[in-house]
C-alpha cells in the first residue's frame, strides 16, 4: 500500500524539491505551506509520516507538532523536522514535544529517504 | 573530510562616515539581517547578493553567495547546487521573518553575477548564479523590484534596508586581485561542502 507523507514548508522551492524526491521514491504527497495548513490536512487525510520545517508564518513547525501529538490518530506517526535550525536548544523543544528526528538543511535526498524509511510504519 | 559550509552573519559592522551611517560589510558566504536604519555593503564578481525587505516595516537584510558546481546530477532539479543556493536563500528570509518582517511583504533587489573569474571552467558562473536567484524569487513569489545581474565588472552595492535605497558603483578599473582572490577561495570552500546537514533521529 502506498504511504502518504504530509510535507510542510513555507518555502515554494523546498516542496517542490521535498515533493520530487518523495514522489520518486513512490510515496504520495500532500503539501502544507505552513503550520495551520497542516493541521487542517492532517484533520482530513490519513498520513503515514509528517515532513515539517520549523520556521513558517500562522504556525510554526513545533506548535503542529505539539498540536499533532494531541490527536489520538497522530500520537504514533513519525513526525521529522527538516530545518535550518540546528541548535541543542530548540532540538531540545523538539524532541520533548514529541518529534521522532530532526533534519538540517540543506536535506540531501538520499538520506532523507533512509530516515523516513527506517521510521515510516 | 567533508563539512557542512552554514552561513555565517556577517560580522565586519564599522561606521561608514561618507553616508554617516552604521554599516556591516559582507564577504562570500555571508548574510545580515537587520530592523535598524543601517547601510549594507558588499563588493560582489560572479556571486550574487540579494537584497529583501518587508516593504512595510523596513526590516530587510543581504546576503552574499555563490552556487557551488551541481556535480554529476547537474540537470536534476535537486542537484547539489540547486539545493544549497535555496539554503542560502531561506537562511536570509528565515532570519527575516525572525525580525518580524511578513513574507507576504517581502521585496528583493539582486546584483552580481558578474562573469569576472578568469578560466573558461567558470566562464558561466555567474550566469548560473543569477538564473538561479531569479528563479528562486519567482518561486517564492517574492517581487523584485531592481536588479543589475552578469556583466562582466564586479559591481559594489550599498543597500539601506529602511528605505529601500540601494546604489551600485560597477568597478571598471580594478587595480587588484582581491575580489577574484575571495571568490575563488569561498568556491573552493564551497567544492569541500558536502550535500547535506546533520541528521538526528530520537527515538
Amino acid at each position: 500500500m502506498i504511504k502518504t507523507i504530509l510535507a510542510v514548508d513555507d518555502s515554494a522551492s523546498i516542496r517542490q524539491m521535498v515533493a520530487f524526491t518523495l514522489k520518486g521514491a513512490g510515496y504520495e504527497v500532500i503539501q502544507a505551506v505552513d503550520g495551520q495548513d497542516a493541521l487542517d490536512k492532517a484533520n482530513s487525510h490519513q498520513v503515514n509520516l509528517v515532513l515539517t520545517d520549523i520556521n513558517m508564518p500562522r504556525m510554526d513547525g513545533l506548535k503542529l507538532l505539539e498540536l499533532l501529538r494531541k490527536l489520538a490518530q497522530y500520537k504514533n506517526i513519525p513526525i521529522l523536522i527538516l530545518t535550518t535550525e540546528s541548535g541543542d536548544e530548540i532540538k531540545a523543544k523538539g524532541r520533548a514535544a514529541g518529534a521522532t528526528g530532526w533534519l538540517v538543511k540543506p536535506f540531501d535526498p538520499k538520506r532523507l529517504l533512509e530516515v523516513i524509511g527506517k521510521v515510516i510504519s | 573530510m567533508s563539512e557542512i559550509l552554514d552561513e555565517q552573519v556577517a560580522s565586519n559592522l564599522y561606521f561608514d562616515k561618507s553616508f554617516n551611517h552604521q554599516a556591516v560589510k559582507l564577504l562570500p558566504g555571508e548574510y545580515y539581517v537587520t530592523d535598524k536604519d543601517m547601510l549594507l555593503v558588499t563588493v560582489l564578481g560572479s556571486c550574487v547578493a540579494a537584497c529583501i525587505r518587508d516593504c512595510y516595516s523596513g526590516i530587510g537584510g543581504m546576503n552574499h553567495f555563490m552556487l557551488p558546481d551541481g556535480g554529476a546530477d547537474v540537470g536534476s532539479p535537486l542537484n547539489a547546487s540547486a539545493r544549497y543556493g535555496t539554503y542560502a536563500m531561506e537562511i536570509l528570509i528565515n532570519q527575516l521573518l525572525k525580525l518580524g518582517a511578513r513574507r507576504c511583504n517581502l521585496e528583493a533587489k539582486v546584483f552580481g553575477g558578474g562573469n569576472v573569474l578568469d578560466g573558461l571552467t567558470v566562464a558561466n558562473v555567474g550566469q548560473r548564479n543569477a538564473d538561479f536567484v531569479l528563479k528562486f524569487l519567482q518561486t517564492e513569489r517574492i517581487r523584485i523590484v531592481a536588479q543589475d545581474l552578469v556583466d562582466i565588472f564586479p559591481r559594489k552595492v550599498y543597500f539601506f534596508p529602511k528605505n529601500s535605497k540601494v546604489m551600485v558603483k560597477k568597478l571598471r578599473n580594478i587595480r587588484n586581485t582581491t575580489i577574484s582572490d575571495r571568490e575563488k577561495e569561498y568556491r573552493q570552500r564551497l567544492h569541500k561542502v558536502d550535500s547535506g546537514g546533520d541528521v538526528e533521529l530520537f527515538s
